[in-house]
């Protein structure tokens, strides 16, 4: 009986996560149909910078023109590497955006009106942490870093001048060939951006009900009360915090409300640590990941995230504390 | 419309209208109300719609030609009916064991409020930002939740408070003198009627429901509170 109730429970968590997260991927993947609809190849994309540290800055101060979470940002940020903007910008984007949005910001204002350091540190750590991610990324060449039909489409994407034609995998074998993305790209019929952001939904949908079963499963079975157990030692609250916002898996724009109900139980370290993760690592975006990175990039995202948010905690806690 | 290559554009018609479907079939349905806050709903309403319409225009233009389906899209579309067929009905005082209390800390609304129309909810909160039971002996309190028991300690009747989703649900208890005969239910939505009294728990003062009336109720339509 008890488990029964224990899977009755999970399923019903299931569907909470599912249904609250489907808008959000819906909206993702519209606007970056539009997009590609609107700015097809852009030269845009050609201006941004590709400085290091700039590069992932202006990604994610491209979060204000995206109010969502994260589940809404993997095909934003899988259509911008696509396109071929730099790697520092998709990814600035795709770790940054989730917080740097209006939403969210004035989320975490409504939680913590009383705690003005959290509205400035939140989105200075996730842009510090952005621009850690970027560069230790940007190490890998892209055939280890991104999903080889993402690195494709994005190879495609690239001017001649940029890459040669085996590395391009299309073209003509011969004398180099003049630079066309200067020419004005043709936009996409309505129809054909349909087609492929439909596809793009059901790719990201599966891997979001994928990524939903197992977050519910851990919830269910995995009392928070060992989480958050150890909520007064400066060190273990933090990790303490770190997993649950794995285990969560809620969206960036409501986990501070969330965060408001322990936040008297924690140290302020462990707090900001919960709100910085959750956005960029996940149980429900685990699957998501997949369609922009290989699995070591993924594990690499993970470790490094988890090593970035526990140091600033611990930062925090020394400053506050 | 352009010609249709890999997943054929009928079969991804149909699998946006019937997770569109499945979308709004939820808001439709009320089993929102047991899943996500309220302010959710219309959003989560708007993207079925919009999947239903999306699906529609793909079937409508792809007539023909339904390709082969991933099977990443078969599983989840199973799951999606899944949904449709078995509606959620999670254990509240399940649900509740596995977490911690705590609630937001506003409270000043239940001081200006008439006891007996306090929430449970409102007196949690009430009895968090003023911990001295004594200033509420006497009250009179009128209150609906669910049975809620703990791996230890006696039953509380219990609510759940949601920011977003059934995911990061809070309990919020009160302590109930239960008559000797009473065997509460776990899960059991009962409507108490009695009078707030001061009782010794793990030997704190602590305020505690004394009932003059408990009335078996049904599970209200929004269980859930913001």
């Amino acid at each position: 009986m008890q488990g029964l109730d224990k899977l009755a429970t999970a399923w019903a968590i299931f569907q909470g996560l599912l249904l609250e997260a489907i808008p959000f991927l819906l909206l993702g993947v519209v606007i970056a149909g539009v997009a590609r609809w609107l700015v097809p190849q852009g030269a845009w994309i050609n201006r941004l910078p590709r400085n290091p540290v700039l590069a992932p800055i202006t990604g994610a101060l491209m979060g204000f023109a995206l109010p969502a979470c994260e589940c809404g940002n993997v095909p934003v940020a899988r259509r911008l590497l696509a396109s071929g903007a730099p790697l520092g910008t998709g990814f600035g984007f795709l770790f940054a955006a989730p917080v740097l949005n209006p939403i969210v910001l004035a989320s975490t204002w409504a939680a913590f009106p009383d705690q003005p350091w959290l509205l400035v540190a939140r989105p200075m750590g996730a842009s510090l942490l952005a621009i850690l991610l970027s560069l230790l990324l940007a190490q890998l060449p892209e055939s280890q870093l991104l999903e080889s039909a993402l690195l494709s489409e994005r190879r495609l994407s690239q001017p001649l001048r940029r890459l040669d034609l085996l590395q391009r995998g299309s073209g003509l074998i011969g004398a180099p060939l003049p630079d066309i993305s200067a020419q004005r790209p043709k936009r996409p019929r309505l129809g054909d951006v349909l087609d492929q952001s439909s596809r793009e939904f059901l790719d990201l949908l599966a891997l979001l009900v994928l990524g939903c079963v197992i977050a519910a499963m851990v919830q269910t079975w995995l009392p928070r009360s060992w989480l958050l157990a150890v909520g007064g030692a400066p060190t273990g609250s933090i990790l303490a915090l770190m997993l649950l916002a794995v285990v969560v898996s809620v969206c960036s724009s409501v986990d501070a409300f969330l965060a408001l109900g322990f936040a008297a139980q924690v140290t302020p370290g462990a707090l900001l640590a919960f709100l910085l993760l959750g956005p960029v690592v996940d149980l429900k975006l685990a699957g998501l990941f997949t369609v922009l990175m290989r699995p070591r990039a993924i594990a690499i995202t993970a470790a490094a995230a988890s090593l970035g948010v526990l140091l600033i905690g611990q930062w925090v806690n020394l400053w506050q504390l | 419309m352009a010609a249709v290559t890999g997943s054929g554009g009928m079969s991804r018609g149909l699998l946006l209208v019937l997770w569109g479907w499945m979308v709004l079939w939820s808001v439709l349905s009320g089993r929102l109300d047991l899943l996500l806050r309220g302010v959710f709903h219309s959003l989560v309403g708007m993207s079925g719609a919009a999947l239903l319409v999306a699906g529609l225009v793909l079937l409508f233009h792809h007539r023909s030609g339904s390709g082969v389906i991933p099977w990443p899209w078969m599983v989840s579309a199973a799951l999606c009916c899944l949904v449709l067929l078995i509606p959620p009905n999670p254990s509240f005082s399940d649900l509740a064991s596995n977490r911690p209390q705590g609630l937001p800390e506003p409270a000043e609304l239940a001081f200006v409020l008439p006891p007996e129309q306090r929430s449970l909810t409102e007196w949690v909160r009430l009895l968090r930002s003023q911990p001295d039971p004594q200033l509420v002996d006497g009250n009179p309190v009128n209150i609906s939740g669910f049975v809620w028991r703990q791996p230890e300690g006696p039953p509380l009747i219990a609510r759940l408070t949601v920011r977003c989703c059934l995911a990061d649900a809070t309990p919020s208890g009160l302590v109930v003198a239960w008559p000797a005969d009473a065997y509460p239910k776990a899960n059991q939505w009962l409507a108490i009627k009695g009078r707030m009294t001061v009782g010794k728990r793990n030997g704190e003062s602590t305020a505690v429901v004394e009932p003059s009336a408990i009335k078996p109720i049904p599970r209200p339509k929004r269980p859930l509170e913001p």
